[in-house]
């Protein structure tokens, strides 16, 4: 029984490496994307189940190495309802591989749940590392040169995180999460710490796509399948967000080694999304800068060294992780510009409400899920004092709102154009299972935020089995 | 009998509202916001095949306004303005761990803003009847902006408060690029920017206060009652005369209203310039006047002023402009300047009549903005130098605009006459150069008025001005409405009565309900009476 809380990293391994297998000997023809799919879907929602039934239980596993708390819990949770929500969107007509298009954003929820119960760095690295590799397979199926980039990206980003790393265990001698805090107690802000920690937030801002670093990423997502984007703009930004929580977790004791950095990181983050989404028509971009603005909030309630703060941010990153995830698989194959999607509102409205609430959420718009966490940042920021964070964060919701305005304009005000004038890109394929999906998701997105109560209480005790009081 | 409803403090004792009470429902008030979010998610998701359902469309938006505001009727009429606690109240604990709760309420100013906003409601979905295209989805959008604007009224929670506040831009906008004007690019942009920076302003305003009070709730009875020090009063009161200034508008964030409400379709404008924009008042009086006295008594210099130059500058802007809706336009921000002249009184008698011309004021900006651009639409031009000597081809339109006209200018009989001479009388003794600069704003009104109505309705007919028709059954009916309210309540402020006796017939009267927590509201400006102390 209580290895019953492994049962869910267990079945989404296993499924993921069975897809993989089976693509690779030849048993899944491209007939079975009508059926496989919803197969993955059920296991990993009943992944999703386990973990929520089992996941209440603490303990520690492996001889410490893995940890089961509340924070594992939910970030466990929320990888889980990711991904089941990207593979249960996609169009699979847009995707090019069935197997790897299935078995990625499970490797890549895998990474994440590894990260989330890692007891030590060498645990965050692996998980931060599993997730980033996954959404690098994603994206070469389409463009090898893009992912090439990313990889070199990403690369770099594992290179300033080790180095980070292997700073923060030369000085607290320590590479256990809670010994590295408890040394850290009686620490002082050096220089020493302050080089370190720069290093290690370079590296996760370059994987979670936080601008300015966003360089590497935003391409990336605009050139793969939509399920590849989905991959690197939620999945892999969830687990580089996860492994940033612990880390900051372990670093409050001396704030000042981080706090300015990663407000920083955070206003640009969030203004800079805000206005490059509105500079954007298409909607692919557009989405992409809006989960890097969204993503900037994220590190504004890390930033808020409070505890109200980070459990915002929690709550915050899990919307942000279905919601991204899913976006761009919504969006299918209408990727070709803002024409593509003309109309779409009345030509698929399912996914086009799917589309429009995903953005919606992203940007902060009430009454969504995003709009709750924001918030709920915002109330964090205001207890610690950071009016010039929560202003910009304002500022940049503002931005986003607006951008997502021109967007539904298309999608529900102008006309469809006729078919010679869509130019290359189709409307999304027109499957039952994946509208139901997407009809699942618009509850699933309005439900978090409106139901929030005891998924932001359960962030909250995430925040607590951090170590934060 | 004005004067003394409210500078008498409540009867302990009920009035005599026959059967006060009888209906109350423990869900009133979320009925009147997700009925109608429930109602547009409906109609969005009915199949409506090239249209063909469009009749059943508007008939069901039209129905459910009317149940709303039947609704809505009863609440008011057995609303109690003896008690000076909220009514119809709900309150669940919703995010506990950050101190949301979903608190819902209404006393007398919000009675009066739930009744201004049913009115509305029904209006704005007979000026929509002409919409043709899409009209599945304007109406889901149209009843979701009015669930966003009932539920900024009734929120007694600044969460909550935020929630609906903001939900009503991305609607709005919608609608105005769907189904606006030429201008309507420019019209929605701006009114996204304006009011993002409005729901921005009251963001920081409201975590501002939050943080001052602990960080424990963000519940209205916690945040404005709270003791604060006087610099974060004013930085609140500072923050939050920017998000009234955005919404309500007053100069110089005025920058939307011509936009909006000239290209907006007239549903919408209607809606707009009516409750919509009316929030800023209110939520001025919530959250300074009525909370933060010493920023009040400090800041009603610069809301006098405020007042003053956007009254002055609408009428300016009216008396120069030659298209007829940029006329309705700039003319329906001339009573929110009187409004906020009434906060700025900072008196139990200037209050009263802030709260009475949220009322009388919305209607009066919907009924000029509305009926200029049906004057516009039914003479095929906006333009006042082709538009001429139209009163005997229009003679509905030409009723209805003089009707619109007065009650702007408070002329007795009609209900703005009331709260006009309550702001006036109350401000002229604590603001005597602001009152004085928005009656002479007043006297410039009158005149652009004039202009408007010698050009449009009065002059030699143009003999090449394209055909004219008169405003259509619907269209009368429409403003019929907002006329016919202010008309009512003109001459029945109390409420009709039983013939011999004191007894309501059927309408207790504004004047009597929205008296409800006024005094709470006013008592920390009511002056020391000479003697009072011996």
């Amino acid at each position: 029984v209580k290895y019953a809380v492994l049962v869910p990293d267990a079945v989404v391994v296993a499924t993921a490496v069975v897809v993989l297998l089976a693509g690779r000997l030849g048993f899944m023809p491209r007939a079975a994307a009508r059926t496989v799919p919803a197969v993955v879907v059920v296991i990993t929602l009943i992944a999703f189940g386990v973990e929520l039934w089992a996941g209440a239980t603490l303990g520690t596993y492996f001889g410490g190495a893995l940890v089961q708390d509340r924070f594992a819990l939910f970030a466990k949770a929320a990888a889980l309802l990711a991904a089941a929500a990207a593979i249960a969107t996609a169009d699979w007509t847009a995707e090019d591989v069935l197997s790897i298009g299935l078995a990625m954003p499970l490797l890549a929820a895998f990474g994440v749940m590894v990260a989330a119960s890692s007891a030590d760095i060498v645990g965050l690295w692996a998980g931060l590392e599993l997730a980033g590799a996954a959404g690098i397979v994603a994206v070469s199926l389409r463009r090898p040169d893009l992912a090439l980039r990313l990889l070199v990206a990403g690369g770099i980003a594992t290179a300033l995180f080790l180095l980070g790393l292997a700073f923060v265990y030369a000085t607290t001698g320590n590479s256990d999460l809670s010994m590295i805090r408890a040394v850290l107690l009686h620490a002082a802000p050096t220089l020493p710490l302050a080089i370190p920690v720069a290093l290690l937030l370079a590296g996760l801002a370059l994987r979670a796509g936080l601008a300015p670093f966003h360089i590497a990423a935003v391409p990336a997502e605009l050139g793969a399948s939509p399920l590849g984007a989905g991959l690197v703009l939620g999945l892999v930004a969830l687990a580089a967000g996860i492994v940033a929580m612990k880390l900051a977790a372990v670093l409050l004791p001396v704030p000042a080694v981080f706090s300015t950095y990663l407000s920083v990181l955070a206003a640009v983050a969030m203004v800079g999304g805000g206005a490059a989404a509105l500079a954007v028509r298409s909607p692919r971009p557009r989405m992409a800068y809006l989960a890097t603005s969204q993503i900037g909030w994220v590190a504004a309630g890390l930033a808020s060294h409070h505890r109200a703060g980070i459990a915002a941010a929690l709550f915050l990153l899990g919307a942000f992780a279905v919601a991204a995830a899913s976006g761009p698989a919504l969006l299918g194959r209408a990727e070709g510009g803002e024409a593509a999607i003309h109309g779409l509102g009345g030509l698929r409205p399912a996914r086009a409400a799917g589309l429009a609430l995903a953005m919606l959420s992203l940007a902060g718009a009430p009454p969504l899920a995003g709009f709750f966490g924001q918030m709920a940042v915002a109330a964090g920021l205001a207890q610690s004092g950071q009016w010039g964070l929560l202003s910009l964060g304002v500022v940049g919701s503002i931005l986003s709102v607006a951008a997502v305005v021109g967007t539904l304009r298309v999608l529900y005000i102008q006309s469809p154009l006729e078919e010679s004038r869509r130019g290359p890109s189709a409307l999304p394929a027109v499957g039952g299972f994946s509208t139901l999906a997407a009809v699942a998701f618009c509850f699933v997105i309005a439900g978090y935020g409106v139901l929030s109560n005891p998924i932001l209480g359960l962030a909250d005790q995430g925040a607590e089995a951090l170590g934060l009081r | 009998m004005l004067f003394s409803v409210f500078t008498a403090t409540p009867s302990p004792l009920p009035t005599a509202v026959p059967g006060a009470n009888i209906f109350s429902s423990p869900i009133l008030l979320s009925v009147t916001i997700w009925v109608p979010v429930i109602v547009a998610a409906a109609i969005a998701v009915m199949p409506n095949p090239r249209g063909r359902y469009d009749v059943l469309m508007k008939q069901i938006a039209f129905f459910t306004n009317l149940g709303l505001l039947f609704i809505i009727f009863v609440a008011y009429n057995q609303f109690q303005n003896f008690l000076p606690t909220m009514q119809y109240e709900e309150k669940q604990s919703w995010l506990p761990a950050i101190g949301v709760t979903y608190h819902l309420g209404v006393d007398g100013p919000g009675i009066v803003m739930l009744m201004l906003s049913g009115l509305v409601g029904i209006a704005s979905v007979l000026a929509s009847l002409g919409v043709r295209e899409r009209v599945r989805s304007y109406f889901a959008l149209l009843l979701l902006t009015q669930a966003a604007v009932n539920g900024a009224i009734v929120a007694r929670d600044m969460f909550v408060l935020i929630l609906f506040w903001g939900a009503a831009i991305v609607p709005l906008a919608l609608l105005i690029l769907g189904w606006g004007g030429p201008r309507r690019t420019s019209a929605a942009w701006r009114l996204v920017g304006y009011w993002g920076l409005g729901t921005g302003a009251l963001v920081l305003g409201t975590m501002t206060l939050y943080a001052a009070t602990g960080g424990t709730s963000f519940d209205m009875d916690t945040l404005l009652k709270a003791s604060l020090s006087p610099r974060i009063q004013l930085a609140v009161s500072v923050v939050m005369i920017v998000a009234a200034a955005t919404r309500l508008p007053l100069f110089p964030l005025h920058g939307w209203v011509r936009d909006v409400l000239a290209e907006a379709p007239v549903g919408v404008t209607v809606v707009v310039a009516a409750a919509a924009s009316r929030l800023g008042a209110f939520m001025l009086l919530r959250t300074v006047i009525a909370a933060e006295p010493s920023a009040g008594h400090l800041l009603s210099p610069v809301l006098a002023t405020l007042a003053a130059l956007t009254v002055g500058y609408a009428a300016l802007a009216a008396l120069r402009t030659s298209d007829v809706r940029s006329v309705g336009a700039y003319l329906a921000m001339v009573p929110g300047g009187i409004t906020v002249l009434g906060l700025a009184a900072v008196s139990p008698l200037g209050i009263a009549g802030t709260v009475l011309s949220l009322f009388t004021g919305g209607l009066a900006a919907a009924l000029i903005a509305a009926v200029c651009a049906t004057l516009a639409e039914r003479a095929q031009s906006r333009s006042l130098q082709v538009l001429a000597g139209l009163a005997a081809r229009m003679p509905n339109v030409t009723w209805l605009m003089i009707i619109a006209a007065l009650a702007l200018l408070g002329i007795p009989l009609l209900a703005s006459y009331s709260a006009e001479v309550m702001v006036f009388f109350g401000a002229f003794k604590n603001q005597p150069i602001g009152a004085f600069a928005v009656a002479a704003g007043l006297a410039v009104t009158a005149i652009a008025l004039a202009v408007l109505l010698s050009r449009t309705l009065f002059g030699a007919p143009n003999p090449e001005a394209p055909g004219v028709s008169d405003a259509s059954l619907g269209e009368v009916w429409y403003l019929g409405i907002l006329a016919g309210a202010l008309l009512w309540v003109g001459l029945f402020p109390g409420g009709p009565k039983i013939p011999g006796t004191d007894v309501p017939l059927f309408d207790p009267g504004l004047i009597s309900q929205m008296a409800a927590g006024l005094s709470d509201m006013s008592s920390p400006y009511v002056s020391p009476t000479p003697g009072a102390a011996q």
